[in-house]
């Protein structure tokens, strides 16, 4: 039935499918599943959603919400399922945001992890340096944001670990990451020191693989896939919001479990 | 409008959540691309980084087709060598939820692993339903403890 309520002159049913994908992001999250209409929009926008960047500005900000709800609902010393080794899966799934015959190999030898900002030894890391700390190993699931999961086997020396070695600010907001495949990435500071946060080096007993990200990714239990970033070549501490490629493009920074 | 806005996510993309710049996302290659015209299927799969894989790991993973809707091809029954040494995957394929589907062999290298499953990326699905059906005699059967190179690929949705 139509509503009395229908304004005669309506907006164009075009503006909903032109933010088609930020909205079905949103929805993802669950929050305001449902209850974004082409109403919602104008309300939210103050009736100017002719103007892209007026609807783009406030789906951002639901997102950014989004972000602020899900960092006050982590618990720092909450664990994420683990699993048997023995439901490892071997070799692990690659993905990128290109295909695997562009991955360009690292090496190992000449490598060296650069650390910067709120940190007391900005003194570089080489691969054996890493070897050296104590390693922790996690049988966790993979889950990426397009729908499928895996089981893998990761370990290295937890971020804390690693934080705490190079006389990090603690207390600081971000832990960002610049990596060999133009992936920068970053995270919230109670997620780095969370237990289930790796400096990965191993899969499943193993060195890491080129096409996984030897010689060291981070790896999360707490986070989505593209959270993860691959071919780590510099760790910063920062107060600073350092963004991210997929986050760049409007998906969710937080990105929590 | 919808259609290619789903295109868009999908090119280069590992996510169904998307974009807010999408219109400006980079081109990026997509994944289980054929190899290119007249490179061999071993050269091919040497371009694909391949990992070892445990071959009783493979049997009865599905099978499917490198395009966005991931049709599913079939379901992998078993590794043989066949006469000249090369490793063939006997792909239960076609059918309907299994039944009408017949195996064919298919070289190892014309096929990458995508996580849990296995893509057939050298031949489409019209040229495998003109493959022989498969006949086991002159092959031998692939240990399921041997370990075997297999090449990725990204994900094709």
């Amino acid at each position: 039935m139509r509503s009395p309520f229908r304004p005669d002159i309506v907006p164009d049913t075009a503006i909903l499918d032109n933010h088609k994908p930020l909205i079905r992001s949103l929805e993802r999250r669950g929050v305001i599943r449902g209850s974004l209409s082409l109403g919602a929009l104008v309300l939210l926008t103050g009736c100017d959603v002719k103007r892209p960047e007026a609807v783009e500005s406030a789906l951002l900000a639901i997102s950014r919400l989004n972000d602020g709800v899900q960092a006050l609902l982590f618990n720092p010393n909450r664990l994420a399922p683990t699993y048997p080794a023995s439901m490892i899966l071997r070799p692990p799934k690659f993905n990128a945001y290109y295909d695997v015959m562009d991955v360009k190999p690292v090496d190992g030898a000449t490598w060296r992890l650069e650390v910067s900002g709120r940190v007391a030894d900005k003194r570089p890391w080489t691969l054996q340096d890493l070897r050296a700390m104590p390693q922790t190993s996690m049988v966790i699931k993979h889950i990426c944001v397009e729908g499928w999961s895996y089981i893998g086997g990761w370990s290295g020396p937890t971020l804390r670990i690693f934080l705490e070695r190079i006389g990090a600010d603690l207390s600081a907001k971000y832990v960002a990451f610049k990596t060999a495949d133009d992936y920068p990435s970053s995270i919230d500071m109670a997620t780095a020191l969370h237990p289930q946060t790796l400096l990965a080096i191993q899969y499943g007993g193993d060195t890491l693989a080129d096409p996984f990200g030897y010689p060291v990714r981070l790896r999360m239990a707490t986070k989505l896939g593209y959270k993860n970033p691959k071919w780590i070549t510099a760790i910063e501490v920062t107060n600073t919001y350092p963004g991210g490629y997929w986050e760049e493009k409007g998906f969710p920074w937080f990105a929590g479990l | 409008m919808m259609h290619s806005v789903s295109k868009r996510i999908l090119v280069g993309s590992c996510f169904l959540a998307a974009a807010v710049n999408l219109v400006h996302a980079q081109s990026t290659t997509p994944g289980g691309m054929p190899p290119p015209p007249g490179m061999s299927l071993a050269n091919s799969t040497a371009m694909r980084f391949p990992q070892p894989v445990r071959v009783g790991d493979l049997l009865g993973r599905e099978v499917l087709r490198p395009v966005e809707s991931q049709d599913i091809l079939g379901r992998v029954r078993g590794l043989v060598r066949d006469r000249d040494g090369r490793i063939m995957v006997v792909v239960d394929f076609g059918g309907f939820l299994g039944i009408g589907a017949r195996p064919i062999a298919v070289p190892v290298d014309a096929m990458v692993l995508l996580g849990q499953d296995m893509e057939i990326v050298a031949f489409t699905p019209d040229q495998l339903r003109h493959f022989p059906t498969f006949s086991p005699s002159g092959t031998t059967d692939v240990a399921d403890d041997t370990i075997i190179k297999v090449g990725l690929a990204k994900p094709s949705h």
